[in-house]
């Protein structure tokens, strides 16, 4: 069972973030103990004659090929649709990559996306060629409108970035996994642990994307190595069949021939 | 006239506009080093339009590099 995002197959169901490890080495050994293939990044300001970011980048292609994997470059810091289109044409040109983790923050106090000007931005990069992963609300409707824009993948958030707070309105996720059956949905933002992301998978969603709950683990790379298994084992769970809840008891011990004392 | 890097004020004293490429070099860039992206107030400038983009008074330059992210 394979994660399929724009035509490419993944072993993995699990997206990671790169930011926030106490070091590039730990970075590393968590995101191979993960299972993840696809690596998310950024671009900021910075003086190139400093070369700290191909140091960055050089270290995060190493890792993305020894994974056989991919870049996910993000539009983090965006406020607007113009921003994060001039944004997602400078990641273009670095990384090599038309697909983009479509990020357009609306309020500083909880960075909810802003739905507007997300829709206005996932439209024109679509036209522009852009293989877009937007991160969302889980608000049905915008989900909808995004998916019928192009957007074969669509990532609502659990909870706002980086609160760990895990699936705030389970409700909503489920009712837009319930009508967007042929979207890629990968639950994006706010997951603390490893149970957040295998309820997410038994819902039918096709994957995780996070970073703050590896990185800021005590060992980040034994928490990378336990979302992989909760995801695995809530995809497993999903695909079986798990049965109807029922208002009343029943035993699971067949009841015939039980000993005599229970007979009158 | 002046021109910003990256929130930086560069006053160039002779000239009315130059490319940008030579205003990167300004700001120790080496036009063809691969890991930047440029764009000039707010709008991207391919690497393939440096020489024939112009950088006027008052415009703003904005080089971005890789960094981590979630």
């Amino acid at each position: 069972m394979s994660l399929n995002i724009y035509g490419q197959n993944l072993d993995s169901r699990l997206l990671i973030g790169s930011a926030l490890y106490p070091s590039p080495q730990v970075m590393k050994q968590a995101i191979l103990a993960s299972g993840s293939q696809v690596v998310t990044l950024s671009l900021k300001r910075q003086n190139p004659a400093e070369q700290a970011g191909q140091q960055i980048w050089s270290y995060l292609q190493e890792i993305v090929t020894e994974v056989n994997g991919h870049l996910l470059p993000n539009t983090a810091g965006c406020r607007t649709a113009k921003e994060a289109v001039t944004l997602a044409k400078m990641s273009r040109e670095i990384f090599k990559t038309d697909w983009l983790k479509l990020e357009v923050i609306g309020d500083d106090y909880n960075l909810q996306p802003d739905p507007i000007e997300l829709l206005h931005a996932a439209e024109q990069l679509i036209n522009d060629g852009f293989k877009v992963l937007p991160y969302c609300t889980d608000d049905l409707v915008l989900c909808q409108r995004l998916y019928d824009l192009g957007c074969e993948v669509i990532m609502p958030w659990a909870s706002p970035i980086g609160t760990g707070k895990g699936l705030m309105n389970p409700y909503n996720l489920e009712t837009i996994r319930l009508r967007l059956p042929d979207a890629t949905l990968i639950l994006d933002a706010g997951i603390g642990k490893p149970s957040d992301a295998c309820l997410a998978m038994e819902m039918g969603y096709d994957g995780v994307l996070l970073n703050s709950a590896v990185a800021l683990a005590d060992n980040p790379v034994l928490m990378a190595k336990a979302f992989g298994q909760a995801l695995q084992a809530g995809e497993h769970g999903y695909v079986a069949g798990i049965m109807q809840q029922r208002q009343t008891a029943h035993p699971s011990t067949p009841t015939l021939d039980t000993p005599f004392w229970h007979q009158n | 006239m002046n021109i910003h890097i990256n929130g930086k004020a560069y006053p160039l004293s002779n000239e009315t506009h130059i490319s940008v490429s030579s205003a990167l070099t300004l700001h120790f860039i080496e036009p063809q080093q691969s890991t930047f992206a440029v764009a000039l107030n707010g709008d991207f400038v391919g690497k393939s339009d440096y020489d024939t983009t112009m950088v006027k008074n008052g415009d703003s330059l904005d080089v971005l590099q890789p960094i981590q992210g979630g």
